[in-house]
């Protein structure tokens, strides 16, 4: 069978033309649909703690407090905007079905978004191959499918869409523009704070610089001064929206400060000190992209229009890298110092609160418009061999990022619930507090499924036990994994067994076996083929509500029911109601290759 | 412009890292003995164990393997469920060619923080300083057959089906024999003992709920693992409950809580204290020092020695308790500590001790 021939020595170019994003998103439906229905992502790490706040919301849509973590906690704690769609679809496809499905509608607006922010630094072509490139990142494949950080991926495109809304808005005032980039900023506020919070800084700054600079450029004729002050009206409408739709997170906020010592994590360590953490938080999420960063560099340097994208890519680059260098530490400890000093508050530095891996992902987001014009150059130049090694090298490295759990797994070997559930569910068990031991998150999935009470929790922040916030350990489900803090933390909360009516403790983890033997507890069942045993001790009284923490008042209740998600409706609506105006088609150049045939049937 | 810039930021970037590779770095040359000690267990809680067997001077006469058990524990003892968090030394004497260090470990181990403090010998071997590790001698119990006839009780509950009115099985009479109110560091402790006065076996928890002038509830606590919680038929525990931050003035009563109920046990293991005494530790504190003796022919791997301290009218003065980091193998001597606060070291007239267990199951 012969192939389809072409004349030796005649190099054949790509179209030198955009890729179609309608090509782009059936590209991410192909490389992610399947990833996504074969359940991988259910088994990462954050996975259950959405489905366990999405539960909630699917029976108590407007009540956000929640009894059955950390003896009661309110989910105002939380921007909850993906956690109430999923709950929404929950309804008709189930818990873990509607985590997938609204987990790919955040990978499905991934190149939307980054299309249009890259639209503002590159051209047309090298903004379609940025969005392919957002499509086979292995940041992105680790926040799904190893982290479960569906927050953060949620939230990033939102907001680099509404920053291209921004920039038009800055350059040209258009009104529209303005509502459609507030709508979408408060919908990604709703997705989560912390990335607007981080976002707000290293992905706006290089934009209202870049505004500034193409105050005149296609046709706008803006002054500088008109730049700045339709800047100044966006952050000021933003903030107002962020402050009004999360109006109950500031709330409980201001009631309950996060006062907790710091928890250790891995990407706060430096990456260099032990071999796993280079791999997991430097070759796992940058992959090929790496090998581009001598170009983003030259590139980003060079041109001037760049060198905004390129500050703000280097700054969360090094913050990416976490304790590797000595700057995030320095300069999130000035920021808190400076907040100190003007409120008077106490604010720890937050480098010992947050986590750095999705700066990773932040930064690739940043960078992917100069690997764009890489990738533009080395396709003009070599042809299908350059498209071909580009493509093979971010398959590899979706691929990498994805299967990285199988060579350094995360989870213990899988075990079932089910009975552990059905336990807590019967014969009024319900009455008394449980806690999980050597759990993981499994922990969620007996939250989920069962009626009962616990004293842990998979969300740091909402912890209000003082015998959880003063020890630098996190769930107690994990506490052998805390060194001494974590095992402190897990004596004291059984010492005051009886205050919390903690009568039953599950054991996956022989560990933890030692210290609630010698405390007063009997195992007196086992589980799914002795994977599991069940620990009780007597004369415990049933639980109460304890003294941490006040419910939301109701009124918060249907503030927090009805404008996170009404922010995403809105920004929908807009985005359908008020299309954009179909953008002229650039001129292509003509002839496309003076040496080139049109068709190549035609040589 | 743009290729120089982009040297400098390079060249910034990667001495940002260096400053922040350098500075963690752990493999160095020892310098000093007590460099020596904090590298090795340095590299030790990093489970580097060629790093951390690299500080080990040769004349140890200690393998690689040996060491490593010597650090992570053997035969399931509370050792093996142990991390090491914390180390501190501090250089007692040196010389040009040795010195001693103290160190004090601290470990997160399965039931909560564990200290250890070594005097370890440090040597200079071809001009770097090295630890000689003392290595720990391997006990191995020779083939044996060991009887084994003690009392075990087993119980039949009421089951589902029986006829309503049918009698169930009784709960166990116990009783709290003494209970004393000290203040001590701030908090106030209550302490004292509990009888199993039934002939059956009985599983008690104790605790206490402080009332305040007001005659109301300020603080409830129990005894938590500072009690036997199986107590066989006439067996007696100490107890200790801990109200920290809570002065003797601000109550007004204090009300024993405790619920003790019948369960399956057995005698075995029988676990011996033999040559009890009372001295001082390397550090200079009161202890009270003896050796635990496994009678049984399995292993006993968490042992918890709890110890009663008495006046010379009987009075409990002060209950303390700890684990030893080894496991109790059978027939084998093993030597216990367990710490007796210096200002009461006078006042004590007898002490007894009794031995908790956890033996893990197989």
């Amino acid at each position: 069978m012969s192939s389809p021939s072409i004349a030796p020595g005649r190099q054949v170019s790509l179209p030198s033309r955009a890729v179609p994003l309608s090509w782009v998103l059936l590209l991410a439906l192909l490389v992610h649909g399947p990833l996504l229905l074969m359940q991988i992502t259910n088994d990462s790490y954050d996975a259950d703690f959405h489905k366990f706040f999405a539960a909630h919301y699917a029976q108590h849509w407007f009540n956000p407090w929640n009894e059955k973590w950390f003896t009661g906690f309110s989910q105002t704690t939380y921007p909850p905007m993906e956690q109430q769609w999923m709950a929404l679809f929950s309804h008709v496809i189930g818990l873990n079905l509607a985590y997938i499905f609204v987990q790919l509608i955040a990978i499905l607006l991934l190149p939307i978004g980054v299309y249009r922010y890259a639209r503002i630094w590159v051209g047309e072509r090298a903004a379609s191959y940025a969005a392919i490139g957002s499509v086979l990142l292995g940041s992105l494949a680790s926040l799904v499918y190893v982290d479960g950080q569906l927050s953060t991926t949620w939230a990033a495109p939102l907001y680099l869409i509404a920053l291209a809304y921004f920039y038009e808005w800055a350059r040209e005032g258009k009104a529209m523009a303005l509502a459609k980039a507030l709508a979408l900023t408060m919908a990604a506020a709703s997705a989560h704070h912390v990335t607007l919070l981080f976002a707000s800084v290293i992905f706006t700054i290089p934009v209202v610089v870049i505004a500034l600079m193409d105050r005149k450029r296609d046709g706008a004729d803006a002054t500088t001064a008109g730049v700045i002050s339709r800047s100044a009206i966006f952050a000021a409408l933003s903030l107002g929206g962020i402050i009004l739709v999360l109006l109950p997170y500031w709330l409980a906020l201001k009631a309950n400060p996060i006062k907790q010592m710091p928890i250790p994590h891995g990407s706060r360590e430096n990456f260099f000190s032990q071999g796993w953490l280079a791999v997991n938080y430097i070759l796992v999420p940058w992959g090929a992209m790496l090998l581009a960063v001598p170009f983003i560099f030259v590139k980003g340097l060079k041109e001037s229009r760049l060198r905004p994208l390129f500050f703000g890519f280097w700054l969360t680059m090094l913050f990416a890298l976490g304790g590797t260098t000595p700057l995030p530490r320095m300069l999130l400890g000035m920021l808190a110092g400076v907040v100190n000093v003007i409120t008077g508050a106490n604010v720890h530095n937050p480098f010992d609160i947050l986590t750095f891996e999705r700066f990773s992902f932040w930064a690739n987001l940043m960078a992917l418009p100069i690997v764009a014009l890489l990738a533009v150059s080395l396709i003009d130049r070599y042809g299908r061999k350059a498209a071909f090694v580009l493509g093979t090298l971010a398959a590899f490295t979706v691929a990498f990022a994805v299967s990285w759990p199988v060579y350094h797994p995360i989870h213990d070997a899988p075990f079932s619930t089910a009975e552990v559930i059905s336990f807590l569910n019967r014969d009024g068990h319900d009455k008394f507090r449980y806690l999980t031991l050597g759990f993981g998150s499994k922990m969620s999935e007996v939250g989920i499924g069962a009626n009962a009470s616990s004293v842990d929790g998979e969300y740091n922040s909402a912890r209000l036990l003082p015998e959880m916030t003063q020890y630098g350990s996190a769930q107690l489900t994990n506490s052998k994994y805390y060194g001494t803090n974590g095992i402190e933390s897990l004596r004291a909360v059984l010492k005051h067994a009886d205050q919390y009516g903690l009568k039953y403790i599950f054991v996956r983890d022989p560990y933890y076996e030692p210290l609630i033997a010698f405390a007063g507890w009997r195992k007196t069942e086992v589980y799914d083929r002795g994977n599991v045993s069940l620990w009780v001790k007597d004369g415990i009284s049933p639980a109460h509500r304890t003294p941490y923490g006040t419910p939301p008042t109701a009124m918060e209740g249907i503030l927090w029911g009805t404008l996170p998600i009404g922010s995403s409706i809105i920004a929908l609506l807009l985005m359908l109601m008020f299309p954009d105006k179909r953008r002229k088609l650039e001129p292509i150049e003509f002839p496309l290759n003076a040496n080139e045939p049109v068709l190549r049937e035609a040589r | 412009m743009g290729r120089i810039l982009a040297v400098i930021f390079a060249v910034l970037t990667v001495g940002l890292i260096a400053i922040g590779t350098v500075h963690g770095s752990r493999n160095a040359q020892a310098s000093t003995p007590e460099g020596a000690v904090q590298a090795m267990f340095g590299n030790a809680k990093g489970h580097d164990w060629n790093g951390a067997y690299s500080y080990v001077a040769s004349s140890s006469n200690v393998d690689q393997g040996g060491f490593i058990r010597d650090l992570t524990g053997r035969n399931g003892s509370l050792r093996t469920y142990s991390q090491l968090d914390s180390v501190n030394t501090r250089v007692l004497h040196e010389s040009d060619t040795e010195a001693t260090v103290r160190t004090e470990l601290k470990y997160a181990t399965a039931v909560g923080v564990s200290f250890d403090t070594r005097d370890l010998k440090v040597v200079k071997e071809d001009g770097a300083w090295k630890v000689q590790w003392p290595a720990e001698k391997e006990v191995h119990v020779p083939p044996q057959v060991i009887p084994v006839n003690y009392l075990r009780w087993d119980i039949v509950w009421r089951g589902a089906g029986d006829d309503w009115g049918a009698q169930n099985v009784e709960n166990p009479n116990c009783r709290i024999l003494s209970m004393n109110a000290v203040e001590r560091d701030g908090g106030l402790i209550i302490m004292g003992e509990v009888e199993n006065e039934d002939t059956v076996p009985a599983f008690i928890t104790v605790g206490a709920v402080l009332t305040d002038n007001a005659g109301k509830d300020v603080a409830e606590e129990s005894s938590f693992d500072k009690i036997s919680h199986v107590l066989l038929p006439k067996e007696v525990s100490p107890y200790r409950i801990d109200f920290p931050g809570i002065k003797k003035s601000d109550v007004k009563s204090v009300r024993m809580t405790h619920d003790w109920m019948l369960v399956p046990a057995s005698a075995d293991p029988v676990i011996g204290v033999l040559h009890q005494r009372i001295e001082k530790d390397i550090t200079g504190r009161t202890v009270l020092k003896g050796e635990l003796l496994n009678e049984s022919g399995t292993t006993v791997n968490i042992p918890h020695v709890l110890a009663t301290f008495y006046d010379n009218g009987g009075k409990v003065i002060w209950v303390s308790d700890a684990y030893s980091d080894h496991a109790l193998l059978p027939q084998t001597p093993q030597p216990f500590s367990v710490a007796l606060r210096d200002d009461l070291a006078a006042n004590v007239h007898t002490y007894r001790v009794t031995v908790n267990h956890y033996s893990r199951e197989n």
